[in-house]
C-alpha cells in the first residue's frame, strides 16, 4: 500500500523532466535487479548474462514494431518471450555447470549477444543504432479518458506499475513452496536432489523468469529512450545490475529494489563531482561484499535491532 | 595464399602467446584457490600503462618498462589476495570473492579513466617499427620480442613448478590443500605466492600487449573475456592446456580476421567456449588427464 502511494506521489514531487527521466530509469533498473535476484539470490546461480536478455527484449520488441509494424503490446509479449527463451537456452548450461563455470558461460553468452547486435548491421544497424522509437500507444479504456504515454509522468506510472506488479508476483511465488525449493537448490543441490527436488527443472524455471523480467525491462527501456545502440547492452551493464542486487541485499526481494534506486540516484547526485559515477558501483560492491554481505537490508536490520535495544531502558542494569 | 596463411599464423602466435601469459595466471590462481580473480584483466591494463610511462620517462628503455610492470603487477596481486581473498576465505558463499573482484575491476577501470582519460594511448616501443622479412612474411621486432619473452617466461614458470621446492608446494596445494598443510606447507603462503606470480605475469603481459593493442583503461576487458575462454577451453587449473588453448585462440583470431570478418572473433571464440562447456566442461585438452585420475 505504501509502495502504491510512493509510486503515485513521486512524479508530483519531482516535476522537472530530468528527475522524471531518472525515475523511469529507476523503474527499469528495479525490474532488471529483481529479475537477477530471482536467479542469483534465490536459486544461487551467478548469471552475468542479464545484459544480453535486457538487450534481446529491447531489440526484439523494437524491431518487431519498426520493421514489421506489430502493435506495441504484442511486440512486448514477444520480446519478453524471446528473452525468456534465451534464458532457457543459457540454463541448459546452468544445469550442467556450477558456480564459476556458469558465471563465465553466461558472460560468454553476453559477449556473443553484444557482438551480434554490433555486427548484424542489416538488422540492428550496428553501432549506428535505431532511432525514433515511438513510446507505447495510448491506453484507451471504454468510458475513461485515454492515457497518453508521451509525457514522462504517465510513462513512469506504466513502467513502475509493471515493476510493482512483477514484484508482487515474484513475492507471492517466493512465499509459496517454489521459493523454498529454489533456496534449497542454492544452499545444497545434493541434499535438495535427495529430497526429491528436480534441480534441473527448477534452474530452467528460475532462468526463464529472470530473463523474461529483464526482457520486459528492455522493451520499456527502448520505448522510453527512443534510441537503441548495442553499447547500452555491453557486459558492463550486467555488472551494474549485479551491483544493484549486491548493494541492496541478495536473497531478499526488497533489497534489489532499494539497491537499484540507490545506485541509479546516487551517481546522478554525484554527477557534479565529475566522472565518479561508475566508481561508486565498484566501491560499493567491494565494500558491501567485504563488510556487509546482506547489503542495505542487513544494515537496516542491524540498525533496527540496535534501536530496539536502546529504546528498552529496563534491559540495562 | 600460402604466405597469407603463414603470415596470419605468425600473427596468431604473437597474440596467442600474450593470451597465454595472461590466462596462465588465472589458471594458477584457480588451481590453488578454486577462485576467479576478475580484476586480473585490470592488472594487465595497469601493467600496460606502467610500461608506457616508464618507457617514455626513460626515453625508450622498453625493458625497464616491462620490469616495472612486472613489479607493479606483483604488488597488485599481493594486495588483491590480502584485501579481498583472505578476508573472504571463511565465508560459506563461494561466489562472494568473484563478485568482490568484479567490484574491484569496475573501480580500477574507472579510476584509470579519471586519471588517464578515454583517448587511446599510442605505445610505440623502439622495436615497433623494425621489420624482419622472412620468406614472404614479415613481422616487427616487437612481435618477435613478445613471442620470445612469453616463451622464456612460460619455460621459467614451468621449470619453477617442476623443480623448485616452492613450485612443488604450489602444485601440492592445488592438488589437495589439506594434505599439503599436513606435510608442513603453509597453504596461505603458497596462495599468496601464487597471486604474486600470476599478477606479475599479468602486469608483464600488459607491458607487451600495450604496443599491439588499443591502449585505453578498458583494454583489459577484451583480453580478460578471451583469457576466461582460454582457461575453460584448456581446462581450469591445467597449465599445459592453457598454453595450447591460448595459442589456438590466437590463431582462431587471426584466421577469422583474414578469412571471415574481424567482428566475428568474439563470436567464434565464445561459441567454442560454450561448445566446450556443453560437451566437456573439464576442458577439451584436460580430457586425457581426467582419465588418469
Amino acid at each position: 500500500m505504501a509502495a502504491v502511494i510512493t509510486i503515485g506521489l513521486l512524479p508530483a514531487i519531482f516535476t522537472d523532466s530530468y528527475w522524471r527521466s531518472n525515475l523511469i530509469i529507476c523503474a527499469v533498473n528495479v525490474l532488471l535487479a529483481i529479475g537477477l535476484d530471482f536467479v542469483l539470490g534465490y536459486a544461487g546461480q551467478l548469471n552475468l548474462g542479464q545484459s544480453a536478455f535486457y538487450g534481446i527484449g529491447a531489440y526484439a520488441s523494437t524491431l518487431l514494431i519498426t520493421q514489421l509494424g506489430v502493435p506495441f503490446w504484442i511486440a512486448f509479449v514477444i520480446g519478453v518471450f524471446l528473452a525468456g527463451a534465451a534464458g532457457v537456452f543459457l540454463s541448459m548450461f546452468a544445469v550442467r555447470l556450477r558456480g564459476h563455470y556458469l558465471a563465465i558461460a553466461s558472460l560468454g553468452f553476453a559477449v556473443i549477444t553484444y557482438q551480434v547486435l554490433l555486427n548484424w548491421i542489416s538488422v540492428t544497424q550496428g553501432p549506428l543504432g535505431i532511432y525514433g522509437i515511438a513510446p507505447p500507444p495510448p491506453l484507451a479504456i471504454r468510458g475513461l479518458p485515454s492515457i497518453e504515454f508521451t509525457n514522462l509522468a504517465s510513462l513512469f506510472y506504466l513502467i513502475a506499475g509493471f515493476a510493482f506488479l512483477t514484484y508482487l508476483v515474484l513475492d507471492q511465488l517466493l512465499h509459496s513452496p517454489v521459493g523454498e525449493t529454489l533456496t534449497a537448490i542454492r544452499e545444497d543441490e545434493v541434499s535438495a536432489t535427495s529430497l526429491g527436488v528436480n534441480c534441473q527443472k527448477w534452474k530452467v524455471f528460475a532462468f526463464a523468469v529472470s530473463s523474461a523480467v529483464a526482457g520486459a525491462g528492455g522493451c520499456f527501456y527502448a520505448s522510453f529512450v527512443g534510441t537503441l545502440v548495442p553499447d547500452a547492452f555491453f557486459i558492463t551493464e550486467s555488472f551494474s545490475i549485479l551491483a544493484m542486487v549486491i548493494v541492496g541485499g541478495m536473497g531478499t526481494l526488497i533489497g534489489p529494489v532499494l539497491g537499484a534506486i540507490l545506485l541509479t540516484v546516487l551517481p546522478e547526485l554525484l554527477r557534479g563531482i565529475g566522472d565518479l559515477r561508475l566508481i561508486v558501483y565498484g566501491v560499493s560492491v567491494t565494500l558491501v561484499v567485504l563488510f556487509m554481505p546482506g547489503g542495505i537490508v542487513q544494515a537496516a536490520r542491524l540498525i533496527a535491532e540496535d534501536l530496539r535495544q536502546r529504546l528498552r531502558p529496563d534491559t540495562t542494569p | 595464399m600460402l604466405t597469407v596463411i603463414l603470415q596470419q599464423g605468425i600473427n596468431g602466435i604473437v597474440v596467442g602467446s600474450l593470451y597465454v601469459l595472461v590466462a596462465v595466471g588465472l589458471t594458477l590462481i584457480y588451481g590453488v584457490l578454486v577462485q576467479i580473480n576478475f580484476a586480473h584483466a585490470d592488472i594487465v591494463t595497469v601493467g600496460a600503462f606502467v610500461a608506457y610511462f616508464i618507457t617514455h620517462w626513460l626515453s625508450g628503455n622498453y625493458f625497464a618498462g616491462i620490469a616495472a610492470a612486472f613489479i607493479v603487477g606483483a604488488a597488485f596481486g599481493w594486495l588483491m589476495n590480502a584485501a579481498i581473498f583472505v578476508p573472504l576465505r571463511n565465508r560459506s558463499n563461494e561466489l562472494l570473492p568473484l563478485i568482490a573482484t568484479i567490484g574491484v575491476s569496475i573501480m580500477l577501470q574507472n579510476a584509470m579513466l579519471i586519471l588517464l582519460g578515454p583517448i587511446p594511448y599510442s605505445f610505440d616501443t623502439p622495436y615497433s617499427n623494425q621489420v624482419i622479412r622472412l620468406g614472404g612474411t614479415f613481422f616487427t621486432v616487437q612481435n618477435a620480442l613478445i613471442v620470445l619473452v612469453s616463451a622464456i617466461t612460460i619455460a621459467v614458470l614451468y621449470a619453477f613448478m617442476k623443480f623448485t621446492f616452492l613450485g612443488k608446494a604450489l602444485r601440492a596445494v592445488s592438488q589437495d590443500r589439506e594434505t599439503a598443510g599436513l606435510m608442513g606447507i603453509n597453504p596461505n603462503h603458497v596462495i599468496m605466492l601464487t597471486f604474486v606470480i600470476a599478477s606479475a605475469l599479468a602486469g608483464m603481459g600488459g607491458a607487451m600487449l600495450g604496443p599491439v593493442l588499443v591502449l585505453t583503461p578498458f583494454a583489459g576487458t577484451s583480453v580478460i573475456v578471451k583469457a576466461f575462454a582460454i582457461v575453460i577451453i584448456g581446462g581450469f587449473g591445467n597449465v599445459e592446456g592453457t598454453i595450447v588453448a591460448g595459442l589456438i585462440v590466437g590463431l582462431i583470431e587471426s584466421y577469422t580476421t583474414q578469412f571471415l570478418d574481424p567482428g566475428l572473433i568474439d563470436i567464434v571464440v565464445f561459441a567454442l567456449l560454450l561448445l566446450t562447456l556443453a560437451v566437456r566442461p573439464t576442458g577439451l585438452i584436460a580430457e586425457r588427464r581426467e582419465e588418469n585420475v
